[in-house]
């Protein structure tokens, strides 16, 4: 057993914790997995960010709030922030 | 245009379907064929030893007989003018079980056959892609996603690809036969299949010959208002506030550049006189 990071990358409608998330990708901690879209899934893990705070995500990256996207060429969509998850894996 | 058959006016869309088009990116028509139609397309499919490319219609002639369906053809009329051309380029995806999911992407520019070498275009209709499915497609068999409403926006794939599932995504679950008409600048990914089948999926591309001078669909004026409302009001799916006003510019722009003369004239108008809003209660 080994104590390794999950990474949670979420996007939210703004820098608000609090604001919907608009999308998520779970990177987990073992080799040879990928982060897929799953077209079985109606819904999110977290409903934001706050959310995904109260289940014990740990923010690690907030969104760059230095620049507006308004005029910008590229659109990004959501705001990302990224948590992590200590827990113990197998090796 | 090489068929003779032409599609009629019960085979264009309406107002509130171009609307739904320019707000989404994306249309789906079920052209009316025999059912063992797609499964003979399905076995024809089967039997190709290598990946014709471009020649996949020579491969296959019945898909040609698919994408000249006055409905399909309807259709394509209505976004893109009755004189669109279709594009030389065109591929079968061959989606075998145990394949992964793509990342989300919106198509290459960097097709020769675009005739007019075009950029991305947020604010017209230049090019489609339009998929066609020779069989159902589960959820489980790869079924293609997207992004409603992500082909109004500019986007680099590199900066875009830490997004994984999204609140809004649309899973195109379709019945055998069914062609999903795609704004080119779309969003979208072939996601796994986890079934035991291969899912075909067959893509070609059409595109805009000539600038619209009026509606190349069944339009009728009365209905300018309610247009104009839905593609201010009309979500396609949650974005952040910032972007929500070169949204609804964008979406008017297309509308006009598909309409012509016959475009959507901006004139100031109080939108939030009524009712007090209610206690909370």
């Amino acid at each position: 057993m080994a104590l390794k990071q999950r990474l949670l990358y979420l996007s939210a409608q703004s820098t608000d914790p609090r604001s919907p998330a608009i999308s998520q990708a779970l990177h987990e901690p073992v080799r040879g997995t990928i982060v897929e879209i799953d077209p079985t899934r109606t819904e999110l893990d977290y409903e934001s960010v706050h959310d995904a705070i109260c289940d014990g995500w740990r923010v690690v990256h907030f969104p760059d709030q230095r620049g507006s996207l308004e005029g910008s060429e590229i659109e990004v969509l959501g705001y990302q922030f990224v948590l992590e998850k200590m827990e113990q894996f197998d090796d | 245009m090489t068929s003779a058959v032409k599609p009629t006016t019960k085979h264009l869309l309406n107002d509130d379907q171009v609307v739904d088009f320019i707000i989404n990116g994306y249309h789906i028509v079920e052209p009316q064929f025999p059912a063992e139609f797609h499964s003979q397309v399905y076995s024809e499919l089967e039997a190709l030893p290598t990946n014709p490319g471009d020649d996949i219609s020579k491969a296959v002639p019945k898909i040609d007989e698919i994408y000249e369906h006055p409905a399909v053809r309807g259709a394509l009329a209505s976004v893109l003018g009755a004189d669109y051309t279709r594009a030389a380029h065109r591929h079968c995806h061959k989606n075998h079980p145990g394949t992964r999911s793509q990342v989300w992407h919106q198509d290459s520019l960097n097709i020769p056959t675009l005739d007019d070498g075009h950029g991305r275009v947020s604010d017209h209709v230049q090019s489609v892609l339009v998929m066609y499915y020779p069989q159902d497609v589960a959820s489980n068999m790869g079924p293609t996603a997207l992004i409603p409403g992500s082909h109004l926006f500019t986007a680099a794939g590199d900066r875009n690809a830490s997004h994984g599932n999204f609140r809004d995504q649309i899973v195109a679950v379709v019945p055998a036969g069914s062609m999903l008409i795609l704004h080119y600048d779309i969003w979208h990914a072939g996601t796994a299949n986890t079934s035991n089948q291969i899912r075909y999926m067959v893509k070609y591309l059409f595109e805009r010959a000539s600038e619209s001078t009026q509606p190349s669909w069944n339009h009728d004026s009365a209905n300018d208002a309610h247009i104009f409302e839905r593609l201010e009001r009309d979500e396609a799916a949650l974005i952040q506030h910032s972007l929500v006003s070169k949204r609804n510019y964008r979406r008017t722009t297309m509308w006009n550049h598909l309409a012509g003369k016959a475009g959507l004239k901006y004139e100031y108008r109080d939108k939030w006189s009524g009712e007090w809003p209610q206690p909370n209660s």
